[in-house]
């Protein structure tokens, strides 16, 4: 149970009205890719607001290595080693590549707020261990040819890696990625799936959503698949792929059966 | 730094430096004022400039350095420099109890927010709290500091003073840019979402940059109260307080950039002081003209300072 397993119990969100995710419940084991799909407006996104702080569900439990993190605030999700990615790409638009990747750096950095005020050997040291982690990662996303460059003026497939780069400059356990593949060409998607098996070989867990059937029948170990808010199937991609409820989703009878 | 604005910066100071030499009483007066206006602008970005936060108050941590300073001096004879720590501390006490309860507004609600502090700051100024602050004639007798060397003279003594609290901020404002600290108000205000998911307490780095942006400004205060011997509430107005605003908006969140907008807000009025009432006109028009052709400001925030050996082969960035 302990060891970086993420288990949602009844997560329940609503906006209003609306009941954007419908008592869901699902386990990410260590080391898992794990899928979610659904039609638009399903509440993926919204799954994973819950997950990372950023709209605390009221109802249901988020239990993460053991500890309830339903209501913890996003900085601190961050620290017990989960980070996420959006779907619209948030980036540090103005500021370069290299600045945006640090950013990830900040929680690792040993600094306090008075080393902005007078800096001491210990934290120039810090500061230029933490730059050299940024210079490594660069490398392994292959962005150093844009270090420079101001990450707003990248084309998408660039800036999505810039964003992946970023979170895991965060050193996380597990790696919440938002329709990593959306706005990608085809080349950029296989150069995608390379880097998410890349994040996956350092001991990393991926949860993803994706509306990229075949990245996802790929890549992904098992799958939740919501519509409305409310699972309608899990399981590995062959069983999830013949699932009559799955295919109706997609496929959509636009009448309501409820 | 790079060579070239290390070079910049020398040049400046040792025309600054040299100021005294050639100017009379009236222009030494008004260099004073560039440089004390210049600390405030520099701790107004800070707040505004980095952190983006709409804080239209910043007259008020002004006020209550050099009030702290004259208090401390006039009523209770410190000596001038020693009231300095606590012409920091206090603003900077006040800046974070002040943000705490409001750092969650959003942009215009903060604005609002922050000009009704300085507003009340100035009624309580004139209406003499505690029979301390002088009621609306404000507190004269501030001692005027004499640098060695320079007793003879303690209108050039204000304006090396002036300048080597200057040059202080500069080295803040240095070490805040290369400091984990620093980067965290940039990632503030380009998207906070995207920084608290990234791992950044907002919270604490928003009230962190008032807290630094009230010190630097009340440190501003003790040398404003050094030079004209006296403090009195209208100085520390909430229009003054646009004033700095302004500046940050149109100079560009960069030393440079707000350096330009402190000359061409405070120096430039007074070369044009014979055109008497049309002196401002010229501010204004730059001002619109400004937000219209270079709305990041005439000389914008720059990024991508960082270590050269990150960079490989011959990439210069946009
Ligand atoms: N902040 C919010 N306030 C109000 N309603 C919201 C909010 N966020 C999402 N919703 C609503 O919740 C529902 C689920 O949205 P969500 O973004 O989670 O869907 P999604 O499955 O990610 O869709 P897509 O595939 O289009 O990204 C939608 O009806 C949406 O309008
Ligand atoms: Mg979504």
């Amino acid at each position: 149970m302990a060891d970086n397993t993420l288990v949602l119990t009844n997560v329940t969100k609503r906006f209003g009205g609306l009941v954007a995710v419908d008592d869901l419940s699902f386990t990410v084991k260590q080391g898992q890719i794990y899928g979610i799909i659904g039609p638009n407006g399903a509440g993926k996104t919204t799954v994973f607001n819950c997950i990372t702080g950023i709209h605390p569900c009221e109802e249901g439990s988020i239990n993460w290595c053991g500890e309830e993190i339903r209501l913890l605030s996003p900085h601190k999700i961050v620290q017990r080693g989960i980070v996420r990615t959006f779907q619209t790409i948030r980036l540090f638009s103005q500021m370069s590549v290299a600045e945006n990747i640090m950013s990830g750096r900040h929680i690792k950095s040993s600094q306090g707020w008075w080393n902005a005020i007078v800096p001491t050997p210990g934290s120039k040291k810090d500061e230029k261990k933490n730059w050299q982690r940024v210079g490594e990662l660069l490398d392994f996303f292959d962005l150093s040819d844009v270090t420079v460059n101001a990450a707003g003026s990248l084309p998408y497939g660039t800036q999505r890696r810039v964003e992946m780069a970023r979170a895991m400059a965060t050193e996380p356990k597990l790696l919440i990625l938002d329709e990593p593949a959306a706005g990608l060409n085809d080349q950029e998607t296989l150069g995608l799936i390379e880097t998410i098996y890349k994040i996956k070989d350092l001991g990393v867990t991926i949860l993803l959503i994706e509306h990229d059937m075949d990245l996802v029948m790929e890549v992904t170990e098992y799958l939740t698949v919501i519509n409305f808010g409310k699972k309608i199937a899990e399981g590995t991609p062959d069983v999830i792929q013949k699932d009559p409820a799955v295919i109706e989703a997609y496929l959509g009878s636009e009448d309501d059966d409820e | 730094m790079k060579k070239k604005q290390i070079l910049l910066y020398t040049a400046f100071f040792l025309i600054m430096a040299l100021l005294p030499l050639v100017a009379n009483s009236k222009w030494l007066a008004v260099g004073t004022t560039f440089l004390i206006f210049s600390v405030v602008a520099l701790s107004q970005d800070i707040v505004l400039g980095k952190a983006g936060m709409f804080n239209m108050g910043q007259a008020l941590f002004f006020g209550l350095g050099a009030y702290t300073t004259a208090i401390l001096n006039a009523k209770f004879n410190w000596p001038l420099l020693a009231t300095m720590p606590l012409a920091i501390l206090v603003p900077a006490l006040f800046g974070i109890l002040l943000a705490g309860p409001i750092i969650h507004l959003r942009g215009d609600y903060l604005l609002v927010t922050t000009i009704g502090f300085n507003i009340v700051f100035v009624q309580v100024l004139q209406n003499n709290l505690g029979g301390i602050t002088g009621g609306p004639n404000g507190i004269f007798g501030v001692e005027s500091l004499s640098l060695p060397g320079l007793a003879d003279s303690p209108q050039t003594s204000a304006f090396y003073l002036s300048l080597i609290v200057l040059l202080i901020t500069f080295v803040l404002m240095h070490n805040l840019e290369k400091s984990k600290a620093g980067r965290a108000l940039h990632y503030l205000r380009e998207d906070d979402l995207a920084a608290g998911a990234i791992g950044i307490n907002t919270r604490v780095y928003k009230i962190f940059s008032f807290g630094l942006g009230a010190g630097m400004a009340g440190m501003a205060g003790t040398i404003y109260a050094n030079q004209y011997s006296a403090v009195s509430p209208e100085a520390f107005d909430f229009v003054q307080s646009v004033l700095f605003f302004s500046i940050v908006i149109v100079g560009g969140s960069s030393i440079p950039g707000i350096l330009l907008g402190v000359f061409l807000m405070f120096v430039l009025p007074e070369i044009f002081r014979d055109f008497a009432t049309w002196r401002y006109f010229i501010f204004g028009i730059a001002m619109i003209m400004t937000m219209i052709l270079r709305p990041r400001g005439l000389w914008p925030a720059s990024f991508g300072n960082i270590p050269k050996e990150l960079i490989r082969g011959d990439q210069n960035g946009r």
